[in-house]
């Protein structure tokens, strides 16, 4: 009676979803996406006035080259194996995705992963 | 190339690296946790070394280079290069969860990534990474850990890391 799979294949067929998303790139492309997201994620973390580096080996505070980069890249990598590229060969996802974490890394990150020493500790 | 020597050399590759990463980041230099303190302590305790008591204790509470060397062989089996940075970006929320800044784990990660894409040209696949990596943690801290711990000790301060006690 309800149709479902059928009707959201067609749906999706008609409004090109797949014509759009899934077009396969090349390695330069692909090296030159993580590059760019790279690159943007930590100059938006240093217009945010993220500071550089991080201040000692065991700091918990955030910086523009850890942890910005890394989660750039790791959302990046989540699209390029879902073959999921959008237009300009994967660079304007890239950038997105490189706003995107310069973001979340000055106004989100230390709400979702706080460090231990905010907290009380239990063991005293 | 022959399985077995294939498991073979991924097994050292995998140790230097997972070692050499974590002793940079100062694994044995303080215990991050309180269950790292405690096993440094009772590897003491047995004849052993503090700093590589700190370094096993800190390797078995929060996932650092030698959880991320073996989760990105894996990543980089089902998904390629992709799939090493997706298992970077894993053991980075891993290693906050733990409550671990986790610079060693990301690096490990990182830079394992690297090597099995370089090692894939001589024929190292990365299911022999995945093998190479389960033998090199046994070796830490499977079959003697007192041994194990004041080897690691000597490589500490090699690169002045040793804990100050």
């Amino acid at each position: 009676m309800f149709d479902l799979v059928h009707f959201t294949v067609n749906l999706a067929a008609a409004a090109n979803v797949y014509g759009l998303a899934n077009i396969t790139i090349g390695y330069f492309d692909i090296v030159l996406a993580y590059i760019v997201a790279i690159i943007v994620s930590i100059i938006i973390a240093l217009i945010l006035r993220v500071p550089l580096m991080p201040s000692s080996r065991y700091s918990f505070d955030v910086s523009a080259i850890y942890p910005t980069p890394i989660i750039a890249i790791g959302v990046l990598s989540f699209f390029l194996v879902l073959n999921y590229t959008f237009a300009f060969n994967g660079l304007l996802l890239a950038v997105i995705i490189g706003v995107c974490s310069g973001l979340f890394v000055k106004y989100l990150f230390n709400y979702i992963f706080p460090s231990p020493s905010q907290g009380e500790d239990v063991n005293e | 190339m022959n399985e077995i020597i294939g498991i073979i050399l991924a097994t050292i590759i995998c140790w230097l690296n997972f070692v050499i990463v974590d002793t940079y980041f100062g694994l044995p230099e303080q215990p991050g946790v309180e269950g790292a303190r405690i096993v440094g302590e009772s590897i003491k305790k047995r004849n052993g070394d503090i700093a590589g008591g700190f370094f096993q204790g800190n390797i078995l509470c929060s996932p650092d280079a030698s959880a991320g060397t073996l989760i990105t062989s894996i990543g980089y089996l089902v998904l390629g290069i992709p799939g090493g940075i997706i298992a970077a970006f894993l053991v980075f929320i891993g290693n906050r969860l733990c409550a671990d800044p986790g610079y060693a784990g990301t690096v490990g990660s990182l830079t394992a990534t690297l090597l099995i894409f370089i090692f894939s040209f001589i024929g190292l696949t990365p299911e022999m990474f995945i093998v190479g990596m389960v033998i090199a943690i046994l070796t830490i801290q499977g079959i003697d850990q007192v041994r194990a711990s004041i080897i690691l000790g000597k490589i500490a301060d090699k690169f002045n890391r040793h804990a100050e006690e």
